[in-house]
C-alpha cells in the first residue's frame, strides 16, 4: 500500500480550475518531485495535502486513513510535516523554540500540568528538550540554538524550517521550493542535506522545485503539471527529453 | 540560594504589607491604592495574554471584569449572607474565609464562559473585525447586566461588605489585601508558567505566523479558546476582589473606559512582557492618585503666581487631560513600551541570577 | 404603519449622522489601516466650532450681527475647514512621528485612544459644565407626507448625508488623489513611484474625513442643539462599529452600516423598552458579523500560503 496516495484530487476557486482530476501515488522512503511552470497548481496541491484547503472533489489517502477533511494539525499529528515557498518562521522566538514546537503534537500534557509544574510537565519537557537539541546538532545549527530566526542569514532560516519539519519525526516531507533565494553554494549544501535526510531517518519526500539542477540530481520520480492537469510522469531522464514538458516550460516557439 | 531572592522579596513583602495593614500602620486610602494597585495589575497582565501574547486587539476587557465582579458578588451574597434576593445564606458566615476562593473561582469561571463570546468568532476574524466583536461584547455585557432588574439594573449592587466583615469576625485581618496578593500571585504564576511551556507557546506562534502554528501541528482555534478563556477568566478575578473591596459594583465602573485602561497599562509596558506590563500598571495607578493631590496644589501655584484668571479653577477633571497627554509622550519616546516584548530579566540579563521562577 | 414609517424617517436621519461619522473611520483606515478613535471626537469638535462660529455671527451686539441665513452659509464651510484643521494637527502631532518611528499600528491607535479622551476632557475643563446651546439657523417647517410628518432639517440631513457619499465616491474613484488613497491601501510603498508623497495623500484624507464629521456634528447640533463634551464619545464607538459591520475601508460599507445600525436602534427603542436598545444593536451587529466576518462590503481574507 502506499504511503500517500491521491485519486481525481480537483479543486475550484470561484471559477477558475485550479486543479483537475490530479490523481498521483507515493511510496515508503521515495524522494519525488513535482514541477510545473509558474501557476500550474503546484503548491495548490500541497495546500490540499497537508490540509489547508479542502478539494472540491477527490480523495487523499495518507498511511492507509483517508484525511480529506482534516484541518493541517491533525495532518500533522499522523506524521506529514512540509515548509514553506516563502519561509514561515516564528521569527520572535529563539531557533530552539521554533523547533520545540515542532513537538506541539506529541506534547502529552495539558493546560493544568503546565500551569502547576506536574512531573509530568517536567518529563515531556525535558524529552522535547532533548529531541530538540539532537534535532538541532543533526542539522549543523546547534551554535545557533539561542538566535532569533530574523537574524540569521537566508540559507540558515531555510535549514532552520527544515529542522523544525523533521523535529516532529514525519514519515512524509513536503518541501515546497526549498532552493527559492538560495544562491549556489547554499544550493550545494541543501542538496547534501536533502539526501542525507532522506537516508538518515528513512523517510518519504516529495518536493516542488524550480531548479532543475536540484530535483535532477535528487528525484527518483517526476510529476509534470500545467493549468492544474499532469502533463508527464517519469524518471529525470524521462521528463528532460519529453517533448510536451519542453512546450509547457519554453512555449511552442522553443521547438 | 542568591537565585531565590526574587521569590523572597515576594514573600517578605506580602507578609509586611500584611502585617503593616494588621497594625494599622498603613492608613485606609493607602491600603484602597495598594489593593487597587494589584487588581489592575491582575487586568492589565490578563489583557496581557490575548493582547500582547497572542497579538489580537481586544477591547472590550472590562466586560469580563463585569461578569466576574457580578458573579463574584452575586455568590457572595449568596453563600455568606442573608439577603432579600437569596434568602438565608446558604453557609454559616463563619465559613466565609474558607470558602472564599470558591466564589473567586466561581467569578472566574462565568468570566471564562463569557470569553467564548469573543473567542468563537476569532476562528475566521482578525484585527480590526475582533477588535469590533470585543467592543460590542462589552457593551452587550454591560447592558445585559443593566437589564436585569433583581441585581439592582442600572443603580448597582452591593451586600459585599458583609462578607468581608464576615471573615473579619473569624480573624481580624487585612482580608481583601490578603486576598488581591494572593490573587495577583495566581494571576502572574499562571500566564508565566503557561507562556515558558510549550503548551503555551502555541499562542505566541498563533502571534507570530498562523499558517506555520497550524502546520506544525497547533490547533489554532483551541490555543485561541484557551487564550481568550483564560485571560476573561483572570479579568473576572480581578473582578470579583474589586467588588468585594468597594463593597459596591456598578456596570458602567466596567465600561468601554476602563477597557482602555487596560489597553493603555499593556501597550505602555510592552506586548508581551509580564514584567513591563506590571510596572506600567504599578505607574499608572500610581499616576492617577498621585494626580488627585497634584492638581489642588498646581491651582494654587498658578492662581499665587497670577497666571489664571481669578474665576477659573483648575479642576480633578485635568487629570484626564494630562495622563493622556502623558502616555501620548511616552509613547513618542518608547514607541513599544517600556520593555517592548523582552522581559526584565532579557533587558538587563544580570538580574537573572537573583531570580528564578519554577 | 404610520408608527413604522415615521420611525424609518428618524431612522434614516439618525443614520445619516452614524454614516457622516463611518466615513471619517472608514477614509482613514483605508489609507493607513489606523483606527482613529479620535474621530467621534472630532465629530463633537466639530458642533462645538459650529456653535462658536454661528454665535459669534449672529449675535446681535457682535461685530457682525448677521441674518440666520448668511449665518448659516457661512458657518457650513468654516466648521468644515476648522473641524479639518483640527483633524489634520492631530495627524501631524501625534500620529506621523509615531508612525515614521515604525511603531506597532496598535501604538497608534492607542494614541488616537488618548488624543480623543483629552479632546473631550480638554473641552469640559476649559468651557465647563454648562451646556452650550446652538442657536436657531434653520426656521423649522414641517411638511407632512401622507400622515408622516418630516420637518425641513431632517431632510436636509439626509440630503446632505447622500451628496456626501455622491462627493466622495466621485473623489475616490474619479480623481487622482482618490486613486492614490486606493492605491496606499494597496501598496504603500509603491505610491511614491507614481509621484505621488505619501504624506499629501495621508493629509488629504484626513481633511475629507474630518470635515464631513465636522459636517456631521453641525448637523447634530441643528438637529439635537445641546451640546456636550461627550457627545462624541458613544455615537463615535457606534459608528466605528458600523463602518465595520458595513466593511471597513469601503465608503459603500459606511453608509450601509450606519443607516442598519440607526435603523436597528431607532426600532429596538421604539417597540421594545429602550434599555433594550444596545443590547440588540449590538447582538444584531455581532450575528452579522458572524456571518460575514469582513463586513458587509468588505473583501474575504485571504492568506495566501
Amino acid at each position: 500500500m502506499p504511503l500517500l496516495e491521491i485519486k481525481g484530487l480537483t479543486q475550484r476557486f470561484g471559477g477558475l480550475q485550479a486543479l483537475s482530476n490530479f490523481s498521483f501515488h507515493l511510496e515508503e522512503r521515495e524522494l519525488v518531485g513535482l514541477i510545473g511552470p509558474n501557476g500550474a497548481g503546484k503548491t495548490t496541491v500541497f495546500n490540499i495535502v497537508s490540509g489547508f484547503y479542502q478539494s472540491t472533489e477527490g480523495d487523499i489517502v495518507f498511511d492507509g486513513k483517508r484525511i480529506g477533511g482534516f484541518r493541517p494539525h491533525q495532518v500533522t499529528a499522523m506524521g506529514m510535516a512540509r515548509t514553506f515557498q516563502n519561509i514561515r518562521l516564528w521569527n520572535d522566538m529563539t531557533v530552539l523554540d521554533n523547533i520545540r514546537l515542532a513537538r506541539y503534537s506529541w506534547l502529552g500534557y495539558g493546560f493544568w500540568s503546565a500551569v502547576l509544574r506536574t512531573g509530568h510537565y517536567r518529563h515531556s519537557e525535558k524529552l522535547i528538550e532533548t529531541k530538540a537539541r539532537e534535532v538541532l546538532e543533526m542539522m549543523d545549527l546547534a551554535d545557533y540554538a539561542g538566535e532569533l530566526p530574523k537574524n540569521l542569514p537566508y540559507g540558515l532560516q531555510r535549514r532552520v524550517e527544515l529542522a523544525r519539519a523533521l523535529a516532529g519525526n514525519p514519515k512524509l516531507l513536503l518541501l515546497d521550493e526549498p532552493a527559492a533565494g538560495l544562491n549556489s553554494a547554499d544550493v550545494e549544501d541543501l542538496i547534501r542535506h536533502i539526501r542525507w535526510i532522506h537516508d538518515e531517518f528513512k523517510i518519504a519526500i516529495w518536493m516542488i522545485e524550480h531548479q532543475m539542477k536540484v530535483v535532477m540530481s535528487l528525484c527518483q520520480r517526476l510529476t509534470v503539471i500545467d493549468f492544474g492537469c499532469i502533463i508527464a510522469e517519469g524518471t529525470p531522464e524521462d521528463i528532460r527529453n519529453n517533448i510536451v514538458v519542453i512546450k509547457a516550460y519554453l512555449g511552442d516557439e522553443a521547438l | 540560594m542568591r537565585r531565590y531572592t526574587l521569590n523572597v522579596v515576594f514573600c517578605l513583602a506580602a507578609v509586611a504589607l500584611v502585617a503593616l495593614a494588621q497594625a494599622g500602620a498603613l492608613d485606609k486610602y493607602v491600603l484602597t491604592i495598594i489593593t487597587f494597585i494589584g487588581i489592575n495589575c491582575i487586568f492589565a497582565v490578563s489583557l496581557n495574554l490575548v493582547n500582547g501574547y497572542m497579538g489580537e486587539f481586544s477591547c472590550g476587557h472590562a466586560g469580563f471584569m463585569c461578569v466576574g465582579a457580578y458573579v463574584g458578588s452575586l455568590l457572595s451574597v449568596a453563600f455568606f449572607t442573608n439577603s432579600n434576593l437569596f434568602g438565608a445564606a446558604l453557609f454559616p458566615p463563619q465559613w466565609a474565609p474558607f470558602l472564599f476562593p470558591v466564589v473567586l473561582l466561581g467569578a472566574s469561571l462565568a468570566a471564562a464562559l463569557f470569553g467564548l463570546i469573543v473567542a468563537l468568532p476569532s476562528f475566521h476574524t482578525r484585527d480590526d473585525y475582533l477588535a469590533i466583536i470585543t467592543i460590542a461584547a462589552n457593551y452587550i455585557i454591560i447592558s445585559i447586566v443593566e437589564n436585569i432588574d433583581a441585581i439592582g439594573g442600572p443603580r448597582g449592587f452591593s451586600g459585599m461588605k458583609k462578607t468581608v466583615n464576615a471573615m473579619s469576625d473569624v480573624a481580624d485581618l487585612p482580608w481583601m489585601l490578603i486576598w488581591t496578593i494572593f490573587g495577583f500571585f495566581v494571576c502572574v504564576m499562571t500566564i508565566y508558567r503557561l507562556m515558558t511551556s510549550t503548551y503555551g507557546k502555541g499562542i505566541s506562534a498563533v502571534c507570530q505566523n498562523e499558517v506555520a502554528a497550524e502546520i506544525m501541528g497547533v490547533n489554532t482555534n483551541r490555543v485561541k479558546i484557551m487564550a481568550f478563556m483564560i485571560s476573561s477568566g483572570l479579568a473576572g478575578l480581578a473582578g470579583a476582589l474589586y467588588a468585594h473591596v468597594y463593597g459596591y459594583v456598578n456596570a458602567q465602573a466596567f465600561n468601554i473606559l476602563k477597557s482602555t485602561e487596560g489597553l493603555v497599562m499593556v501597550y505602555l509596558g510592552g506586548m508581551g512582557s509580564i514584567s513591563g506590563v506590571l510596572m506600567a500598571a504599578v505607574a499608572f495607578t500610581l499616576l492617577v492618585e498621585w494626580l488627585r493631590f497634584v492638581i489642588p496644589w498646581l491651582n494654587e501655584v498658578s492662581h499665587a503666581a497670577g497666571l489664571l484668571p481669578a474665576g477659573y479653577e483648575i479642576s480633578q477633571i485635568w487629570k484626564w487631560v494630562i495622563i493622556p497627554l502623558i502616555l501620548i509622550l511616552l509613547m513618542q519616546f518608547r514607541p513599544e513600551g517600556f520593555l517592548g516584548n523582552r522581559e526584565l530579566t532579557q533587558v538587563f540579563p544580570r538580574l537573572k541570577r537573583w531570580i528564578t521562577f519554577k | 404603519m404610520d408608527v413604522f414609517l415615521q420611525q424609518c424617517v428618524n431612522a434614516l436621519q439618525w443614520g445619516s449622522f452614524y454614516a457622516l461619522i463611518a466615513l471619517g473611520y472608514t477614509l482613514v483606515y483605508g489609507v493607513l489601516r489606523l483606527i482613529n478613535f479620535a474621530h467621534g471626537d472630532i465629530f463633537m469638535v466639530g458642533a462645538y466650532i459650529a456653535f462658536f462660529v454661528s454665535t459669534m455671527f449672529l449675535s446681535p451686539e457682535g461685530m457682525f450681527g448677521l441674518s440666520r441665513e448668511t449665518t448659516l452659509a457661512l458657518t457650513i464651510p468654516l466648521t468644515m475647514i476648522l473641524t479639518s484643521l483640527v483633524g489634520v494637527s492631530l495627524e501631524r502631532i501625534a500620529y506621523r512621528p509615531l508612525m515614521r518611528k515604525g511603531a506597532h499600528r496598535l501604538y497608534v491607535v492607542i494614541t488616537a485612544l488618548m488624543c480623543g479622551l483629552i479632546l473631550e476632557n480638554g473641552n469640559l475643563a476649559l468651557l465647563g459644565a454648562s451646556r452650550k446651546t446652538l442657536p436657531v439657523l434653520l426656521e423649522k417647517n414641517i411638511h407632512d407626507f401622507g400622515g408622516i410628518a418630516v420637518t425641513n432639517l431632517k431632510l436636509w440631513v439626509i440630503l446632505a448625508a447622500v451628496l456626501v457619499f455622491f462627493f466622495l465616491h466621485f473623489i475616490v474613484t474619479q480623481t487622482r488623489m482618490g486613486m492614490a488613497m486606493r492605491a496606499v491601501s494597496w501598496d504603500r510603498f509603491a505610491l511614491p513611484l507614481m509621484g505621488i508623497p505619501l504624506d499629501s495623500v495621508v493629509v488629504f484624507t484626513f481633511i475629507l474625513g474630518s470635515g464631513v464629521a465636522g459636517l456631521g456634528g453641525m448637523l447634530f447640533a441643528m438637529s439635537y442643539p445641546v451640546l456636550e463634551p461627550y457627545m462624541g464619545a458613544m455615537t463615535g464607538w457606534k459608528a466605528f462599529i458600523a463602518a465595520v459591520v458595513g466593511g471597513i475601508g469601503d465608503i459603500r460599507g459606511a453608509f450601509a452600516g450606519g443607516f442598519l445600525l440607526a435603523f436597528v436602534e431607532i426600532m429596538v427603542a421604539a417597540f421594545l423598552p429602550s434599555t433594550f436598545r444596545d443590547l440588540f444593536a449590538f447582538s444584531i451587529l455581532l450575528l452579522i458579523l458572524w456571518l460575514r466576518p469582513t463586513g458587509i462590503f468588505g473583501k474575504p481574507l485571504t492568506t495566501k500560503i
